[in-house]
Parts: C-alpha cells; structure tokens; sequence
C-alpha cells in the first residue's frame, strides 16, 4: 500500500480519517507485542480492546484533525497506569515513529512526531515530575 | 508543558478554544479563560483557534504573569466545555493594549 502523503491527508477529510485508523490500529498491535509496553498496557486494558481503539483514534482526531470529538482527562489516566516508567515513553515514541513513516509519508509522518512529542513530554511532567527532585529524573 | 491564556482574552472571550480542547482544561472568569496548567497537554490544537491570538505556548518567553494568573484562576474558576456566544462588543476590544490593567476581572464566569 502506498504511503499516505500530507497532501492527502490534509485535503480530504475521509483520507485522513482512514489514515488515523490505520495509524491506531498497527501501532497498537505493536505495543501489544513489545516486550516493554505490551505487559503494562496489557494489564491496563485486560479485557476487549476495541473500546480503547476507538478512543484512540478519536483522540488522534481531535488532535491532528481539531474536530473535538474527543473529551477525556489523559493526564489523570496515565497517573493511574500501574507499572508505568519514565523511560518507556522513549519506547512508545520510537513505536510511534516506526509506524508512522511505515504508513505516511516524511512530512506526515514528523507531523504525527511533533505532536507526540509534545504531549508525551507533558504527560511524563504531569506523572513524574516533583519539584524537591532533578528533573528529567536520571535514568536508574 | 502547557499553553497560555494572555492579555487579549481579556473582554474578547470568544471560547472557539473551549471546542477543540480535547481535555476540556479551559476555566471560564467573568471575561476571560484560562488554561489549567497540569490538566493541559500541550496538543496546541487550541493555538491557531483563538481569533484574538491571546493563547500561546509556555516556551515563548516573559509569560511568567500570565502562567501565573492561568495556574491561580484555573483552580478557581468554573470549568467551560461548550461555547457559547462571545461578548457583542468583543471585536471592539479585539487588540486592544495592556487590558489587563484596565478590565481584568478576578470573578468566576457562569462556567458550562
């Protein structure tokens, strides 16, 4: 299949769409499957997927597309991921990544990089960050 | 990492922001919003929806008044979801300098 361009994605709303599906679900089949990530999200998600997929992609929507169709509070859930590490954010980027120029193209692809960077860094402030202690905290 | 909410809010108050935000982290004053800054993730999808501009990102520098102000309002002010219609002189005030001195309002808006 050939890679999604930027130009696709953002001239035509199905496309885009399509290509936030297709996004979701071949990176989530890849976090199931690493040896990192797959255990912890896993034991967060135990039972149907499905429900998650959709947030997902809904979320990914309302971020890259601005529709507003997603409303949640991902900081106060990744607070509750047990297991959760600072490092493997690094791990779900890389995954992100991977997937992403598997799929689009370069200038889609860094656009989806961009923005996951951001809120993974925002994320791990939210989760990790104390003010008595350096930061970002040393890799032990 | 967080957006903020600065001085061109301020009597404008259009709340397009409120919309997009797909963490609902507006909180709604008497003629402003702000942004809450642990609730907000940086997704930026609120930036370019602004028609005063007045939302901005935290590594822009001299923001340290306006972080402040979002951080203190948020936690007091009632949480805004849903648009609704923008002050009828709010083009008036659109651009207009330093509102903060002259119309700041420390009250709660009537929030969603």
């Amino acid at each position: 299949m050939n890679a999604i361009t930027m130009r696709e994605f953002a001239e035509t709303r199905d496309v885009s769409e399509q290509a936030i599906g297709r996004l979701v679900d071949a990176f989530y089949t890849k976090v199931r499957a690493d040896p990192e990530l797959g255990p912890i999200f896993m034991r967060a998600i135990p039972g149907d997927w499905d429900p998650h997929l959709s947030t997902m992609r809904n979320f990914w929507s309302s971020v890259m597309l601005t529709g507003g169709r997603y409303k949640g509070n991902p900081v106060a859930v990744h607070r509750r991921v047990e297991g959760i590490e600072f490092r493997l954010f690094e791990r779900w980027l890389a995954l992100f990544d991977e997937t992403c120029r598997e799929l689009f193209d370069k200038e889609l692809a860094e656009a989806f990089r961009m923005k996951a960077e951001r809120i993974a860094e925002s994320l791990k402030l939210a989760v990790f960050y104390r003010p008595d202690r350096p930061w970002p905290p040393s890799a032990a | 990492m967080t957006y903020v909410v600065t001085d061109n809010c301020i009597k404008c108050k259009y709340m397009d922001c409120v919309e997009v935000c797909p963490v609902d982290c507006f909180y709604e004053g008497e003629n402003m919003l702000v942004i809450h800054p642990d609730e907000c993730i940086d997704c930026g999808v609120c930036e370019p929806e602004c028609p005063a501009e007045a939302i901005v990102p935290d590594t822009q520098g001299s923001l340290e008044k306006w972080l402040k102000l979002n951080a203190e309002y948020a936690s007091q002010w009632p949480n805004i979801t849903v648009k609704r219609d923008p002050p009828p002189d709010a083009k008036e005030f659109d651009g207009v300098p330093e509102k903060y001195a002259k119309f700041f309002s420390p009250k709660p808006g009537q929030g969603d």
